[in-house]
């Protein structure tokens, strides 16, 4: 070892971090042979022995008491306000997640709704109408399938004295017009002449309605011959979607040119 | 309580991010000594210790994810922290260090109270070597005094010491060879030890 090596590891020597005992030996064996890296030596230690005595009289040093105090008070304004500042975001977004999850929800019901109870409440405004429209037109017996033209009438299978419903909307009207042509004889339906396409049957609601006789006349219908001018007699009025009336049957009316 | 204490810093930390008190207190009284100290050595001001003191454990309290334990040992990161909050008030108020003489006599009390065991002589001579310790450390300029804290006074390794300051292990060889050299020519009177003799200059023999 030379002397640069040696100053090189001198402090190490001195606060003894050099671990490596050879060289730990060789810097000792070079300070007993040169006087200069031996008074170097002895000028290390005497400095590491005045910090290590500085470093004594420290040793016992603390923050007061009263730097913890603080710190803890802090410590615990830290964590509520973080507990706090923790639960108004689960808060929020709790509220926002509850926020999409009712709009989710409402979107399924309103699907639900339409998809399936909307047709069993209002039977003819979906698939229904275009089979009951049908019905309404040369539909299902052997009544004439002929278009409708005023004054076209034609009597219908059966009767029945069962009740009829008063109103009834075309979508329901296979299973009606199949009991009715069971029981009922009615006319083909005589277009009013409101609407020319059968769009108006699909959304066709049948009403039930008593009219007087003379409106057979009016409407080109030949008078039976149980006509009479002061009576009454049944028929079904489909009703546009807008309420408009735009074709018409009677029920359980035998004209003068049908058969009974 | 008595569990936390088996436990290293970096497990207390991540306790004290959830909350829990004692981790922070085990935390706490384990390394405010050496945080404490550094700055005291540093600064010579006990109100400046204990404020950086209190500042890098708020810091802690306020934001413990800035540690990154890829970096260094928590111990090293809080007094890196510490180092940069003395020097950020050494720089901004020279009252901390101009109070070091009136801490003196509190802190002598201190070490008269250790050198009271000794004879009176004995104690007078290393009540003397401390006061020109000090004043010789104090005197120092920063980078070679911040490095002669941690390796000598707090005996930090080499290692260690680079990951406070921030810079390579060669740096802080290098300035603490110069430093202890400054230290010893302060304390030799300049060029001439106690005993009179001339300093060795450490370059002057080499081979």
């Amino acid at each position: 070892m030379n002397c640069k090596d040696f100053e090189n590891v001198i402090h190490a020597l001195v606060s003894r971090r050099l671990v490596d005992k050879t060289k730990q030996l060789e810097a000792l064996e070079h300070a007993g042979q040169c006087l200069c890296c031996a008074l170097r030596l002895d000028e290390e230690t005497k400095l590491t022995e005045r910090l290590q005595a500085f470093s004594s009289t420290l040793q016992g040093q603390r923050a007061p008491v009263r730097v913890e105090e603080e710190l803890l008070r802090a410590f615990r304004e830290s964590a509520v306000a973080s507990s706090a500042r923790l639960f108004g975001v689960s808060r929020k977004r709790l509220w926002r997640g509850l926020g999409w999850g009712l709009a989710f929800a409402a979107t399924v019901a309103i699907a639900w709704t339409v998809t399936f109870l909307w047709p069993r409440l209002h039977p003819g405004s979906s698939k229904v109408p275009s089979r009951a429209a049908n019905h309404l037109s040369p539909a299902p017996s052997e009544v004439s399938r002929a278009s409708l033209a005023p004054g076209q009438v034609g009597p219908r299978a059966a009767r029945n004295g069962a009740a009829t419903p008063q109103i009834a909307h075309a979508g329901s009207l296979e299973r009606a017009a199949q009991d009715e042509s069971a029981a009922e004889l009615t006319t083909d339906f005589i277009s009013l002449g409101t609407c020319d396409d059968s769009q108006c049957m699909e959304e066709a609601t049948l009403v039930r309605v008593a009219l007087p006789a003379e409106a057979l006349l009016a409407l080109g219908v030949e008078a039976g011959n149980d006509y009479s001018p002061e009576g009454s007699v049944l028929a079904d009025v489909a009703l546009g979607s807008n309420g408009v009336p735009f074709a018409i049957r009677f029920v359980n009316y035998s004209g003068g040119n049908n058969e009974n | 309580m008595a569990g936390l204490t088996e436990l290293q810093d970096e497990q207390l930390l991540r306790m004290m991010q959830v909350g829990d008190e004692n981790a922070f207190t085990t935390l706490y009284r384990r390394r405010q000594g050496g945080i404490y100290r550094f700055v005291l050595e540093m600064s010579g001001s006990a109100p400046l210790a204990e404020d950086v003191t209190q500042e890098v454990f708020m810091a802690l309290i306020r934001d413990s994810r800035g540690y990154d334990p890829s970096r260094g040992p928590l111990a090293a990161y809080l007094l890196g922290m510490a180092r940069h909050h003395a020097l950020r008030f050494l720089k901004r108020d020279q009252t901390y260090v101009s109070n070091t003489q009136t801490e003196d006599g509190a802190r002598d009390c201190g070490e008269a109270a250790s050198a009271s065991r000794e004879d009176p002589h004995s104690a007078m001579s290393r009540r003397e070597t401390v006061q020109s310790v000090r004043q010789a450390i104090l005197s120092l300029p920063g980078h070679y005094r911040e490095v002669v804290v941690l390796c000598d006074l707090n005996e930090m390794s080499y290692e260690d010491t680079a990951s406070v300051l921030g810079c390579s292990v060669g740096t802080v060889r290098s300035r603490l060879h110069r430093g202890r050299a400054l230290l010893i020519q302060k304390l030799t009177g300049g060029v001439k030890d106690e005993a009179g003799h001339e300093a060795i200059d450490p370059n002057r023999c080499l081979v």
